[in-house]
């Protein structure tokens, strides 16, 4: 009789489960898919290798050789950027290459292992040297400054609006006063919203796909986020728009354990290497530029943000 | 410090808000517990059936599962509400099966003659529950519902994930400004500890009080 009951709950918590599989599939058909198939190898091959030399004694890059992987904080669900490919279980985008092709520079072939973090464990993670490089949307702040060193910053992009299909009134930053707004949880949208429209409520959810589904079942009248996030999910759903120019610039750095200046020098000079010789404009066609149109944009120039 | 001290009223509010989900689902989840424990003990088996069901159901799926399908699936079946509401009734229900089966042990500690001397007096299957049973069962009880009452505290924490601005939140989005993820996560702790303390010296208080000298 007992295992009679245990069955019907088991039953009836799978019948539970599957609708919440139904339920996350037509959320995630929000997110970007992978695009077409990986060109990921034929772009490593042609990735530089330091020389010799330039792999000084005693430092983090000889350090990271010897151990034959690059440890990288980043993350595994950040469409176009980083995010692991579900059927190869490779991370692909452009964060997750730049990586690859660092591990290249540094050990002379791409291997790296990816460290899930999350902007709380950032700092912590770094100092401590549980990873040795963190690519990760992490945008320069003179505050993040004085725990961690930034190389870069190697790309720069800003935050944009999206409304549902139809929404009038919200056309720039300050108009979002009064309104409710999503935004990713721990994402540099919040501060900038609380800036530009104290007056906004602002209600922050884990993932890309949470905050769309969000916006589409009304839980807030706009989605702050990164602009190319949300050029590709209006391209995969009509049923939302994106509204306006991009209206913060935020320059992507390469974080770096505080006071390492002669890692930081070397992360720097590769960076100075891959943009001149196309292969930093080839990953961002690969990734970002697959939604994105038009040709790479003119990277950054490297220290120019304070902090960096 | 100052990363603490500079966002004050950022904290209080992120406080005021765990209170308010604290408060608010564990006297939701002490209500359906009873009701469940009262299923789970009554002389109908279907009524005990649905008792095991839903003990067996919410004990077995993970909090977080809960509250991303209450918010985002619900919807889909046209029944939204506020997202504070929201999580308060799904971490109320969650709780609930936790409170039954630590009542549900409490009536089991109550001797059956205790049971059969409430029936042999005329008392009905309510009236000697509510007479005899529970308010024995529930003075043995005490200490295992005060640590689910911090349990729960802790649990609130995950309405941070469905857009609660809880305290948990409110750290998470201090921390976004300031950087100083040790200070503003030891303080936040440091804010449910003292829930937490606060909670086990209540439970303490009232055990002391309320003891039966058997």
């Amino acid at each position: 009789m007992v295992s009679m009951k245990r069955m019907a709950a088991v039953a009836a918590v799978a019948m539970v489960g599957l609708s919440a599989c139904s339920g996350t599939d037509s959320g995630s058909s929000a997110v970007p898919g992978v695009p077409g198939e990986t060109k990921g190898g034929d772009l490593l091959a042609k990735a530089p290798v330091a020389a010799a030399a330039d792999i000084l004694p005693g430092s983090t890059m000889e350090k990271i050789k010897q151990r034959g992987e690059l440890i990288v904080g980043g993350s595994l669900d950040a469409p176009l950027l980083s995010q692991q490919n579900p059927t190869t279980g490779e991370v692909e985008g452009f964060d997750a290459d730049m990586g690859k092709a660092l591990a290249k520079y540094i050990i002379g072939e791409p291997k790296v292992k990816i460290v899930n973090s999350a902007s709380e464990t950032r700092e912590a993670l770094l100092s401590n040297g549980t990873v040795d490089v963190v690519f990760q949307t992490y945008t320069i702040t003179p505050e993040r400054a004085k725990q961690v060193a930034f190389a870069g910053p190697y790309y720069s992009s800003g935050l944009s609006l999206a409304v549902r299909k139809g929404t009038a009134g919200i056309a720039k930053p300050e108009d979002l006063n009064g309104k409710t707004v999503i935004a990713g949880a721990n994402t540099p949208a919040i501060p900038a919203i609380k800036k530009l429209a104290p007056q906004a409520k602002i209600v922050t959810f884990g993932s890309d796909p949470e905050c769309m589904q969000a916006l589409k079942q009304e839980r807030g009248d706009v989605y702050v986020q990164d602009e190319m996030l949300l050029v590709a999910n209006a391209q995969k759903d009509p049923s939302v728009q994106v509204v306006g120019q991009p209206f913060t610039t935020d320059p992507y750095g390469i974080g770096l354990k505080h006071g390492d200046e002669q890692f930081k020098k070397f992360v720097n000079d590769w960076l100075k290497k891959i943009q001149g010789d196309g292969l930093w404009q080839q990953t961002w066609k690969n990734s970002i530029g697959t939604v994105v149109q038009g040709e790479a944009p003119t990277p950054p120039q490297i220290g120019s943000v304070p902090g960096s | 410090m100052s990363a603490i001290l500079d966002h004050l009223p950022e904290f209080w509010e992120g406080l005021i808000v765990t209170l308010q989900l604290t408060a608010a689902s564990f006297l939701g989840a002490a209500v359906v517990g009873l009701v469940i424990t009262a299923m789970r003990v009554s002389p109908v088996g279907v009524l005990r059936g649905i008792g095991t069901a839903y003990v067996e159901t919410f004990q077995n799926l993970p909090l977080l599962v809960l509250l991303v399908l209450a918010v985002f699936g619900l919807p889909e079946i046209g029944i939204k509400a506020d997202l504070l509401v929201t999580a308060i009734v799904v971490i109320a229900l969650y709780e609930a099966a936790y409170i039954a089966e630590a009542l549900r042990s409490g009536v089991n500690a109550v001797s059956a003659g205790q049971g059969e001397a409430a029936r042999a007096l005329g008392l009905t299957f309510g009236q000697s529950l509510r007479h005899v049973i529970l308010p024995q069962a529930l003075r043995t009880v005490i200490q295992p519902l005060g640590n689910i009452f911090i349990a729960l505290t802790m649990n609130t924490s995950l309405a941070a994930a469905i857009g609660v601005v809880d305290l948990t939140a409110a750290a998470n989005r201090v921390n976004l400004m300031e950087a100083q993820p040790i200070p503003i996560f030891v303080g936040a702790g440091l804010a449910y500890a003292l829930i937490a303390a606060c909670a086990g010296f209540v439970t303490g208080r009232l055990e002391r009080r309320l003891v039966m000298v058997r």
